[in-house]
């Protein structure tokens, strides 16, 4: 327990001085944007990991929360700022209703539903050209020029977000959630109420994204409906960062968002610019790769089958 | 174990030092010039055929003596056609590469994106395709455009169906997009100015494949035009489907885009005979250099090229002469440079001004192209015409039936 506590420390201060050390905007950019992963990954797995329900529909919350406080600052003037904390809100207030509407249904059937939630919110944001522009989109002017006021907000809120997912797990509804995942017929023959749980779980997981996609509209300055309510690039995207980092695990999303924000880079740019431009053409054919390896032989993600991982690339203690 | 452990370590300083460091280390005497273009998802076509027009004019450029002695350096960089990749993308080149300018954009909406992040850094950007209006109607004084806005797009469209085909029924497709979105809006507007009935104004998802639903709808209305505003696949794709439909109005008329690449004629086959699209290029335009353009286009990558690659072509020789007359490659010297563009290209004269509500603004006069005999031939205006307009089109003999 010590040891890990040595290793959070180190890190938080390692995240800490980053911005301080390395001056270039575009590592900052990176890490920025791993953030915003984390949170919507932590969120996600609050409700998919920790209670059960497997939702392919987080672009809606994460979308809501962009155009609140894109629409809020282009159309009322109100700061974008403000916007983070109404864009949570209406988050949870869609979750309310897409609860409603999806927790009638089971497993697949509400995974399913939740996808077809994300398409609809998207066709609605396409189409209400009076409200959100359509596909013109919402462009803002961020306020500050510099990363770093950025890059602590998305680190506040990613550790807030990781920390309240953190201490909802130690509460006796963290016990409720896990109780549903594994069987919510006994759980509800022992007394809980499913219906009001898987609400709670979906209402937190809703706020932080509907937070990340407000802050994300602050800090992209540009939405479009392609761009938050993508079914691709932001409710795939969320589960992928939870599946390589480790479901149902506190620190998974957060390795999990650093390693596929990464990753994506990595290839978009091809190595950074050292490796031949055609790499950058693969990377959408190594990330299937990628997920496929996973889940294959790390079927826990990259935190929940750190064991295993140490055990094979690090195999010193077992031969010795 | 402690060795592992080292040589880990090693390994991870070194890949450090790579990333953080690779990028200070370029050679002094090169110009860069950060040019984004979409060159792999759905837009990737385009991308590609503007890439190979900025390498071969970059190597014309370099091997003419550079940038007064110094080397361009074009860094072309993938948006993915996606905005906000767009945007971190122009972030990347400015504050990481230390570009002097930007060039490029694609699409209107990763342009968009691109352009409000270029205001903001006060970073000069010279769109060469990009066309939604607001890019130079914002009030953006570090955006210049060399193509036209999509409003102005269908300009000699509108000639060419007061003059000859004289419709009363319109139908309008289009892609849900920024670019398909302002252009059917704008097309309307000049379609209820000349009094011409829209029977149809339907916009459809970006990746669609299956347009009959659509089509069979416009079949009913009986339109004597179809105008479509579409990217690659699904310019296609509505003509094939128009054929199987058995579709027939007077004439099917794209809105530029995807009715203009070769790529449309080998997907839609016997389908793209006799279509019409407006057009902002032809080789055969008298502009110097433009034959020349297309024949070692043709020569160097054995296809045809047409208006994208040309704007492409044409932007490399502006951002040229730009950096070349610039006092400094200070963003305000390039800027005062772009401000006193005069220039003949292959694309036409380009010289940025204010006109209308936008700002830096190149004017570009318009073309409609026809598919005849699986050639690209200007028809209209008449006068520079290298194929009379086929027309009226008798479809079904056409399509074989």
């Amino acid at each position: 327990m010590n040891k890990k506590n040595g290793i959070l420390v180190v890190l938080g201060i390692i995240l800490l001085v980053f911005p301080l050390v390395v001056h270039s905007d575009y590592y900052q950019h990176l890490i920025i944007i791993a953030f915003i992963w984390v949170i919507i990954g932590s969120s996600w797995n609050l409700l998919a990991g920790y209670t059960g329900q497997v939702s392919f529909g987080h672009a809606i919350f994460f979308g809501i929360g962009a155009y609140t406080a894109g629409i809020l600052a282009m159309k009322l003037g109100i700061s974008a700022w403000w916007g983070m904390m109404f864009g949570g809100i209406t988050a949870m207030l869609i979750g309310l209703f897409v609860g409603w509407v999806c927790f009638r249904l089971r497993g697949p059937y509400f995974a399913l539903a939740t996808l077809a939630g994300g398409e609809i919110f998207r066709l609605i944001a396409t189409n209400w050209e009076a409200l959100t522009e359509g596909m013109v989109g919402i462009l803002i002017m961020q306020t500050f020029r510099s990363k770093l006021p950025y890059y602590y907000i998305g680190l506040a809120l990613a550790a807030s977000c990781i920390y309240v997912v953190h201490l909802t797990m130690k509460t006796k509804w963290g016990y409720y959630f896990v109780s549903i995942r594994e069987d919510q017929d006994a759980a509800a023959s022992l007394g809980i109420n499913i219906v009001l749980y898987k609400n709670i779980s979906l209402l937190i997981s809703s706020f932080f994204t509907g937070m990340a996609g407000a802050f994300y509209m602050n800090y992209m300055g540009f939405i479009d409906p392609e761009v938050v309510f993508s079914l691709h690039f932001v409710s795939i995207m969320a589960i992928l960062v939870g599946i390589v980092g480790g479901v149902a695990t506190i620190w998974g999303p957060a390795v999990g968002a650093f390693v596929m924000v990464g990753l994506q880079e990595t290839f978009r740019s091809a190595f950074f610019g050292l490796a031949p431009k055609w790499v950058s053409q693969g990377h959408a054919l190594v990330f299937g790769l990628l997920v496929i390896f996973v889940i294959m032989f790390f079927a826990n993600g990259i935190v929940g089958d750190w064991e295993k991982i140490k055990k094979i690339f690090f195999k010193t203690r077992e031969t010795t | 174990m402690k060795k592992r452990k080292v040589l880990a370590g090693l390994i991870l300083a070194v890949v450090l030092v790579f990333t953080f460091g690779a990028s200070q280390s370029m050679a002094v005497d090169t110009v860069k010039v950060g040019i984004v273009l979409p060159l792999t998802g759905s837009l990737a076509k385009f991308g590609e055929i503007e890439k190979q027009s900025f390498d071969m004019a970059l190597e014309e450029i370099n091997a003419a003596g550079g940038i007064n002695g110094k080397k361009l350096d074009l860094l072309i960089e993938d948006t993915t056609g996606r905005p906000d990749v767009g945007r971190s993308v122009v972030e990347k080149l400015i504050t990481k590469d230390k570009v002097v300018m930007i060039g490029g954009g694609y699409s209107s909406s990763v342009t968009y994106a691109a352009a409000g992040v270029c205001q903001q850094n006060q970073m000069p950007f010279l769109v060469n395709t990009g066309s939604a209006d607001n890019i130079t109607s914002s009030g953006w004084d570090w955006i210049y455009r060399i193509n036209p806005p999509v409003s102005k797009y269908a300009g000699a469209v509108e000639s060419l169906l007061t003059q000859v085909i004289k419709p009363k029924k319109v139908a309008i497709l289009y892609e849900n997009s920024l670019f398909g979105t302002k252009g059917a809006t704008e097309f309307e507007a000049t379609c209820k100015k000349l009094g011409y009935e829209i029977v149809l104004k339907e916009g459809y998802e970006h990746g669609g494949i299956d347009f009959k639903p659509v089509l069979i709808q416009v079949k009913q209305h009986n339109p004597d035009v179809v105008y479509m505003i579409s990217y690659i696949m699904d310019a296609s794709l509505l003509m094939k489907q128009s054929k199987e439909l058995k579709l027939t109005p007077k004439m099917f008329i794209g809105g530029a885009a995807g009715f203009t690449l070769p790529e449309f004629k080998d997907n839609a086959g016997v389908a793209s005979n006799n279509v019409i699209s407006a057009t902002l290029w032809h080789q055969v335009l008298p502009f110097p250099g433009a034959m020349d353009y297309y024949n070692k286009f043709v020569k160097k990558y054995n296809k045809p090229t047409e208006y994208h690659g040309a704007e492409a072509y044409a932007a490399a020789y502006v951002i040229a002469d730009v950096l070349k007359r610039a006092k400094s490659f200070k963003n305000t010297d390039v800027k005062a440079a772009l401000d006193a563009t005069d220039m003949m290209t292959v694309f036409g004269p380009v010289k940025f001004t204010t006109w209308e509500n936008m700002k830096n603004q190149n004017k570009v006069a318009t073309y409609v192209v026809q598919w005849i005999d699986g050639n690209l031939e200007l028809v209209w205006p008449k006068e520079g015409a290298t194929k009379q307009f086929v027309y009226p089109v008798d479809w079904l003999k056409i399509w074989g039936y």
